[in-house]
């Protein structure tokens, strides 16, 4: 065993056979490599010439380097390397003891430690010396001699405990053993945990153990890692992760519920000093009350699972309404409004059959920790002598105002109130309806946001004391208390100084309700429990075992050992009452590893005089194959790399820049010979693919945009998107020349040669208009392009979608929108922002920009043509006026009727396509729709002005 | 044996090539005629006017008849204009034989990386080109010890043949033998043999005062000796070796050492006034045919001492 490395040799006196290294260097500095041969026939000349002075041609040192790593290797592997050697105990005579852990910390590694043990009893097997097998957790038992095959049998028969082991039970035992056995070695499998008294334990075993020779395994394995405390607190569940070593490390802990399906998961991690910390569980209230068990992933131990009963649940609340029209109108009760902000975080219980004293009467025998008593007022003192004392057991009685309770007068309010109440922005009051000005900040409610949209219109009235302020958990702008609390005993009473329906205010439909009384109900306590409740008075139960946990976590039926227990039972496992589930099947009693206040300590064994082991995972593995191969690999290279030097070395130099294949032969030779590595099994893993949208996005400033912008801005064009298919893209290209050359024909416009664009990759701003052809299934453009297409609509840049198959449209209703090329569209405009559209009006001001237009037909006159929606006016006189046009041009004209079809030329001047149906001077009114949408992109709503222009004048003349 | 093997076959195969190329060399050069400088009893006619009369075709002059001569001799149609009698007379016609060795030894297979050609190739290529000018002018062209002196219009062809089926030991230097005094001889070889066989061989071809051309091929390596590190030199002929540590320290050695060789064959050659040049296999092989073209040309001149021995093509 080499210092710190899992190195041993099994001939380590061969390993002089490196002091001949030095000699070989030597040896292969001086010889030197064969000369190159070459037919040279002035070689006579040569003879005359006086020799040189020859100094002796050196190897070159990589060469030598290699040579002698090679023969290094060779001598390392004739001293037989072994990798992870056994280790075993000090070679004694005397017989072994192994003492093994093996509480519920051991569990998580206790394979290795199994080995651990088994290749000590191989060893002492082999040199015929008996083994003691005790396992630290049976103090009870007697220690035996066995043989090694005895020895392994009863090893296996061992099993981590799913509790905590307290080691010094065992020294009396280990004690009387040594003494009768006199010479003997041991051997401590620990686990590495204190689990309280183990100082105690090191003393004790220093003294039993006297002068023998004692190895301590520990360290080579993972912590244990140990879950306590599990809390389902108010907005999360959760629960501390203790281990016993420091050091960063992270890890998830698992949620699964009854039936074992996982529920949620959890983070945890430690800081470099942390020996606990904490898991969260960020889930709604009612996935939490559904977790039955946490588990640290990975880690198979009892004590890494923390099993939860119904104590952990949510709690179970009361609703009592002292009104008795409450059913007539279900959705005006309180009850309905406190149901509602009650059920998203507790279990509500409806009292709406029997009077409210008898309501209140079943709650308590059900030992609901909370009760909301919504307008009730007075109650018996049978009653109320029953809430007085459930609230000093830890109740929380929450109480509504209303008619009932103003009327009443009991002592189970906080405050001292003024009977009848008071009424606010009535019709016979002065003052305005109130709104809530604050929460206390010592109360429950203290952080909360202050709704300020609330009012009260009414309210009762709190008599002025002087504890007024302190009580008044909320308040009102004008001073008065909106919530009242007092803690009595270990419960709380609450009022609301109004009522829980809409009638007095507008407070509970408020979400500030819902956070007030979730702030109140994490008041209460987690009760219900058979047996265990509030009162305290009921007689507890014993509960048997119903399933328990094993060494590793898992469940199991319970061991002969396990004893029923008394169901209030708290602490942590024993053997006597080992870790699982207890009671009835139905609603069992965890009892866990560890209480909520253990902690988990490292056993510092620093203080015992021992020899110390590490546990190993790996086999033990021969060294010599491998230094064996990449020997030969080696020569195999140097082989090459001679065969290749031949002659002189600065040809080899050269030769090494002329022939890298030979290089890349002699590297894969290599390769070969050398045994697989794991790491080169390891594939790449795929390089993330450039972002689309950067590589678009990079394309702004190089020439061939420039030229791209000077060629569209020097003159005005038309613009299509090309789609890529090509029958549309030529029809398209010819269409946009056809409406070019009508235009020019008609009208002032003498637009440029139509350019095709690419959304994803021109700059669109250069064009009024752009004309885009759906073709129907074409993708939707990436995200990047479609943002480049909203920032050109949002600028001012109008789109003209044409599906061209309003031919194709269904008959019926909703037909024109169900084409294949309107679909298509609608995926394209699904991630864009386009205003709220409809069918072009009669007054648009693009059916007046230059010719008047009823409709914009194309190749089809039936598909509609869609623009964004004008603003309307309603006055009269927007009536009368013939055109209407918004602020700005519509960024989107939608059609169905193949424009450009109609527009296209062929080269002679004759139409591409025919009309469908052809009417004869449909062609002619499709150009006209075309100088319209082209005039009115250009224009925008000028034409619109300029239809009062006659207006205007008549009005000068008069 | 298999060295030799693959040389035989390199050889055809450069063989092959040259006949090819020096084909298309060789017909982009004008027709090379060299003019007769000297005359000699023994040559036989060709087409180089001699500036006598004497067996030819071309008009030379109209002489007097002289008595004794056969009197077929006369120009009746000259005669028939005045009262003399007159013979006409043709210019003496000689033709050049030419002697041209391509040294094919195993040192000529050398090509360095990068370069176009071997050796060999290029010595075959401006051989053969060289030949089916000189015959296309009327020369007669031979290969000493493996073809006769011929001028026939296929004189590749028969050069390759030859070379084809030549079994005998290659050779770097032209075997030894005596041309006639006025024969010329184009010495194509790498000239690295050792320079007493360099003397040697000269000394045997100049011995009947023959002139000649030496034209040391080279590769670009054998000029720059780019070599670096720990090299072993193998001479291919001879099988030598000899082991450079670091041969990038012998490389100024080497370049003063080629160019003292080539000195010393200098030096020879200036004595014996023959002509000596060096070419790179990375010139072009045309280069060294125009060099080797006006070299004859300036002989006919008359003038070798305007030729700059060893000017470098």
């Amino acid at each position: 065993m080499i210092a710190g490395l899992p190195l041993s040799f099994a001939e380590p006196f061969l390993l002089a056979g490196l002091l001949s290294l030095p000699v070989l260097w030597w040896l292969l500095r001086v010889m030197p490599p064969r000369p190159r041969r070459i037919e040279f026939p002035p070689t006579k000349l040569l003879f005359d010439i006086a020799p040189k002075e020859e100094t002796p041609s050196r190897t070159p040192w990589w060469l030598t380097l290699l040579r002698l790593t090679a023969a290094a290797l060779v001598i390392l592997a004739a001293a037989g390397p072994i990798w992870n050697p056994q280790v075993g105990a000090a070679g004694s005579s005397g017989p072994l003891v192994i003492l093994l852990d093996d509480g519920w910390s051991a569990a998580s590694s206790w394979e290795a430690r199994i080995k651990a043990a088994d290749e000590l009893i191989a060893k002492a097997d082999n040199d015929r010396r008996g083994v003691a097998l005790v396992a630290l957790s049976e103090p009870a038992r007697d220690i035996t001699l066995m043989t090694g095959g005895t020895a392994r049998v009863a090893l296996r028969q061992i099993s981590p405990k799913p509790y905590s082991v307290e080691r010094v039970e065992t020294l009396p035992a280990i004690d009387r053993f040594l003494k009768a056995t006199g010479d003997c070695e041991i051997a401590w499998l620990t686990d590495g945990v204190d689990t309280g008294r183990g100082t105690e334990f090191l003393e004790g075993l220093t003294k039993t153990i006297g002068e023998r020779t004692l190895t301590v395994f520990e360290g080579g394995t993972p912590a244990p890692l140990a879950l306590a405390a599990a809390e389902n607190a108010a907005a999360k569940m959760t629960v501390k992760v203790l281990r016993p070593t420091s050091g960063v490390a992270a890890g998830i802990v698992r949620a699964v519920d009854a039936k074992g399906s996982p529920i949620g998961e959890a983070r945890y991690a430690f800081g470099a000093q942390d020996r606990e910390t904490e898991a969260a569980f960020d889930l709604p209230v009612e996935l939490r009350n559904d977790i039955a068990r946490l588990e640290i992933a990975g880690e198979r131990s009892a004590g890494a699972v923390q099993l939860l009963d119904k104590r952990w649940r949510r709690r179970a609340i009361g609703v009592v309404s002292g009104a008795t029209s409450d059913t007539a109108q279900p959705l005006l009760a309180s009850t309905f409004y406190l149901t509602r902000a009650l059920s998203p975080f507790a279990d509500v219980r409806l009292g709406d059959r029997g009077a409210p004293q008898q309501v209140i009467a079943q709650f308590l025998d059900q030992k609901l920790p909370m009760i909301v008593a919504a307008d009730v007022g007075t109650l018996s003192p049978e009653i109320r002598e029953r809430l007085n004392a459930w609230i000093a057991q830890g109740g929380v009685l929450v109480r509504f105002a209303g008619p009932r309770l103003a009327q009443a007068d009991d002592d189970l309010v906080p405050v001292r109130l003024r009977r009848g109440g008071r009424i606010l922005g009535g019709s016979l009051t002065w003052e305005k309806p109130q709104h809530m000005a604050s929460f206390s900040a010592d109360g429950p409610f203290a952080g909360l946001t202050v709704p300020k949209d609330i009012t009260v219109s009414r309210q009762v009235l709190a008599e002025p004391d002087a504890g007024l302020s302190t009580k008044s958990w909320a308040s009102l702008e004008d001073g008065t208390p909106l919530v009242t609390g007092e803690q009595r005993g270990k419960g709380v009473v609450t009022l609301f100084h109004v009522g829980a329906d809409m009638r007095w205010s507008d407070l509970p439909m408020s979400g500030s309700f819902v956070e007030m009384l979730r702030r109140i109900v994490d008041m209460s306590g987690y009760t219900s429990t058979p047996g265990a409740g509030v009162a305290g008075e009921a007689k507890v139960e014993m509960v048997a075992p119903l399933r328990t946990l094993d060494g590793f976590g898992a469940f199991g039926p319970p061991p002969s050992t396990a004893k029923p227990m008394s169901a209030d039972y708290r602490d942590r496992a024993t053997i006597e009452h080992p870790p699982g589930l207890y009671g009835p099947a139905e609603g069992p009693i965890a009892v866990n590893t560890l209480a909520a206040a253990d902690r988990v300590a490292s056993l510092d064994t620093a203080s015992l005089r021992a020899r110390r082991a590490t546990y190993t995972n790996a086999e033990p593995r021969d060294l010599r194959g491998i230094l064996l191969s990449s020997a030969l690999a080696l020569f195999l290279i140097d082989a090459i790399v001679v065969a290749m030097l031949g002659a002189g070395l600065a040809a080899v130099v050269r030769r090494w820049r002329s022939a890298p294949a030979a290089l890349a032969i002699a590297l894969a030779l290599s390769l070969l010979a050398a045994p697989p590595s794991p790491l080169r099994a390891q594939g790449n893993a795929p390089a993330n693919p450039p972002a689309q949208g950067n590589a678009q996005g990079n394309t702004q400033a190089n020439p061939a945009n420039d030229e791209f912008a000077q060629r569209s801005v020097s003159q005005t064009r038309l613009a299509y998107v090309v789609t890529g298919n090509a029958d549309v893209d030529s029809i398209v290209k010819a269409g946009m020349a056809g409406l070019t050359l009508f235009l020019a024909q008609r009208t002032a416009l003498e637009a440029g040669d139509p350019v095709g664009v690419d959304p994803s990759r021109d700059e669109l701003a250069f064009f009024p208009l752009i004309y885009w052809p759906v073709v129907p299934g074409a993708p939707k453009p990436s995200q990047d392009t479609l943002n480049r297409i909203d920032a050109y609509m949002k600028q001012g840049g109008t789109v003209l979608f044409d599906t061209r198959d309003a031919v194709e449209a269904p008959p019926g209703e909703n037909g024109a929108s169900q084409t294949p090329g309107m679909l298509t569209l609608r995926n394209i405009l699904s991630s864009l922002d386009v205003p709220e559209l409809e069918p072009v009006p009669r007054e648009h001001v693009m059916t007046k920009t230059f010719y008047l237009m009823r409709d914009f037909p194309g190749r089809f006159t039936t598909g509609q043509t869609w623009v964004e929606t004008l603003p309307r006016e309603d006055d009269d006189e927007a009536e009368a006026r013939p055109a209407h046009g918004g602020d700005g041009v519509s960024p989107i004209i939608i059609t169905s009727n193949d424009l450009a079809g109609a527009w296209a030329l062929r080269p002679d001047g004759q139409p591409m396509l025919p009309m469908t149906p052809g009417e004869p001077r449909q062609r002619e009114f499709a150009f006209r729709a075309g100088v319209n949408i082209v005039m009115y992109t250009l224009t925008g709503n000028y034409k619109a002005d300029q239809v009062h222009v006659p207006a205007l004048i008549e009005r000068l003349g008069q | 044996m298999a060295a030799e093997t693959r040389h035989t076959k390199g050889e055809i195969t450069a063989v092959r090539r040259a006949d090819g190329e020096s084909r298309t060399l060789a017909a982009s050069l004008p027709r090379l005629v060299l003019e007769a400088r000297r005359i000699a009893a023994n040559v036989i006619h060709g087409l180089h006017g001699r500036r006598r009369a004497g067996a030819g075709e071309s008009f030379w002059q109209y002489r007097r008849f002289v008595s004794g001569e056969p009197a077929q001799n006369v120009d009746w149609r000259r005669s028939a204009r005045d009262d003399h009698l007159y013979v006409r007379e043709q210019e003496w016609e000689a033709a050049h034989t030419i002697w041209i060795w391509p040294d094919r030894s195993p040192s000529m297979a050398f090509a360095s990386k990068g370069a176009r050609d071997s050796k060999l190739e290029r010595g075959l290529i401006v051989a053969f080109a060289l030949a089916e000018l000189l015959v296309s002018g009327g020369e007669r062209v031979g290969i000493p010890g493996l073809m006769n002196p011929s001028s026939s219009r296929n004189v590749i062809d028969k050069m390759a043949q030859a070379m084809l089926h030549d079994d005998a030991a290659r050779l770097s230097l032209p075997p030894s033998f005596v041309p006639s005094a006025l024969a010329e001889i184009v010495v194509l070889s790498d000239f690295w043999s050792p320079m007493p066989e360099i003397r040697k061989m000269l000394a045997g071809l100049s011995s009947s005062g023959a002139h000649g051309t030496l034209v040391q091929i080279v590769d670009p390596a054998e000029e720059t000796f780019p070599y670096a590190g720990r090299v072993e030199f193998v001479e291919p002929e001879g099988g030598e070796l000899i082991t450079a540590g670091r041969a990038e320290s012998w490389a100024n050695d080497y370049v003063a050492r080629v160019a003292l060789h080539r000195d010393e064959i200098r030096a020879e050659t200036n004595r014996l006034d023959w002509l000596f040049s060096t070419h790179t296999t990375s010139r072009s092989a045309a280069e060294l045919l125009l060099f080797l073209h006006s070299g004859m040309m300036v002989s006919k001149a008359g003038g070798r001492s305007t030729v700059k021995a060893g000017r470098s093509a």
